[in-house]
């Protein structure tokens, strides 16, 4: 009866284990999240954190520029998060396909990210109801969990 | 009768305050006047007419791009908008429609530096700043 048991926690164990780890941060979920999805630290290495949120003030374009406080906190939660520093699935994999001599700006120039959706169309990513490729949320429903497995994938119309 | 005109004081305070801004909202706002006042001799308050051209009106911004407030905040401020870039919704701006609007001084003037830098190239003067917090407060 015992073995049961653990069998059940190893199996749940796999089920909910995550691909990157969730945001745990409520500066993080409210200062990103107000315009995009509020991508996980581990998706990125640490080097691409530290260009990403030095430079805020022209973030893709616009301006996301915090105060020096709340950037320095935004900062080390992702530094301390990030792909090179998480041991969970994904973020090991982006670690280890990451050239060392480059700083990825983005997710989805990837070699990772593209590898993943290579048997996709440009348009599908472009339709409404997606917007752009880094809208992850309106194909993984289970995005902020950290999971990105295709299971979850439901891709609208 | 005393208790009559009470009651009526009470009405007019509550209508008084829900188009008015909370206490940390309101000393920033008569910040923004000392510093009008400071730059046009002749000012006596802000606009929400004043507000809405400039929430409305198209300039060349940040992207090199037309964009306007309303382009992301749309013009109906109790709507859901919707950021042009990303495609995230954006919850309404209206207080009367959700609450969080303009009731934490910190958040509203980091929207007002990023969105004047977003829309027009360059912060906002002292008198737009109050012109378009008083449009948005009026929708």
């Amino acid at each position: 009866m015992k073995y049961i048991y653990l069998v059940v926690i190893f199996i749940s164990g796999i089920l909910l284990a995550s691909d990157v780890k969730p945001i745990n941060n409520q500066l993080a979920l409210k200062e990103c999240g107000s315009c995009h999805f509020a991508y996980q630290p581990g998706l990125l290495p640490k080097r691409s954190w530290k260009k990403i949120i030095s430079n805020l003030g022209n973030h893709f374009g616009t301006d996301a520029s915090l105060d020096k406080k709340d950037e320095q906190m935004l900062l080390s939660y992702f530094i301390k998060n990030s792909s090179d520093n998480s041991n969970q699935y994904l973020s090991r994999v982006i670690t280890r396909y990451t050239r060392a001599d480059k700083t990825p700006m983005r997710i989805t120039t990837g070699v990772v990210f593209r590898r993943a959706h290579d048997e996709l169309r440009r348009s599908t990513f472009l339709r409404k109801s997606v917007g752009n490729p880094g809208n992850c949320i309106a194909c993984h429903r289970t995005a902020k969990r950290g999971l990105y497995n295709e299971d979850y994938v439901r891709i609208p119309r | 009768m005393m208790k009559k005109s009470f009651i009526v004081l009470f009405v007019f305070a509550i209508l008084a305050n829900a188009n008015g801004f909370n206490p940390q909202m309101q000393q920033y706002i008569n910040q923004l006047k000392t510093q009008a006042q400071k730059s046009k001799s002749n000012f006596v308050d802000f606009s929400a007419k004043r507000g809405e051209q400039i929430f409305v009106s198209e300039h060349i911004g940040k992207r090199g791009k037309n964009i306007s407030c309303s382009s992301c905040h749309s013009t109906n401020l109790r709507q859901i908008g919707k950021n042009v870039h990303t495609g995230k919704s954006i919850k309404p701006l209206s207080p009367l429609a959700n609450a969080k609007r303009l009731s934490r001084v910190k958040d509203v003037k980091k929207w007002l530096r990023r969105n004047f830098n977003d829309v027009y190239k360059r912060q906002g003067t002292a008198i737009e700043k109050g012109d378009v917090l008083y449009y948005i407060n009026s929708k």
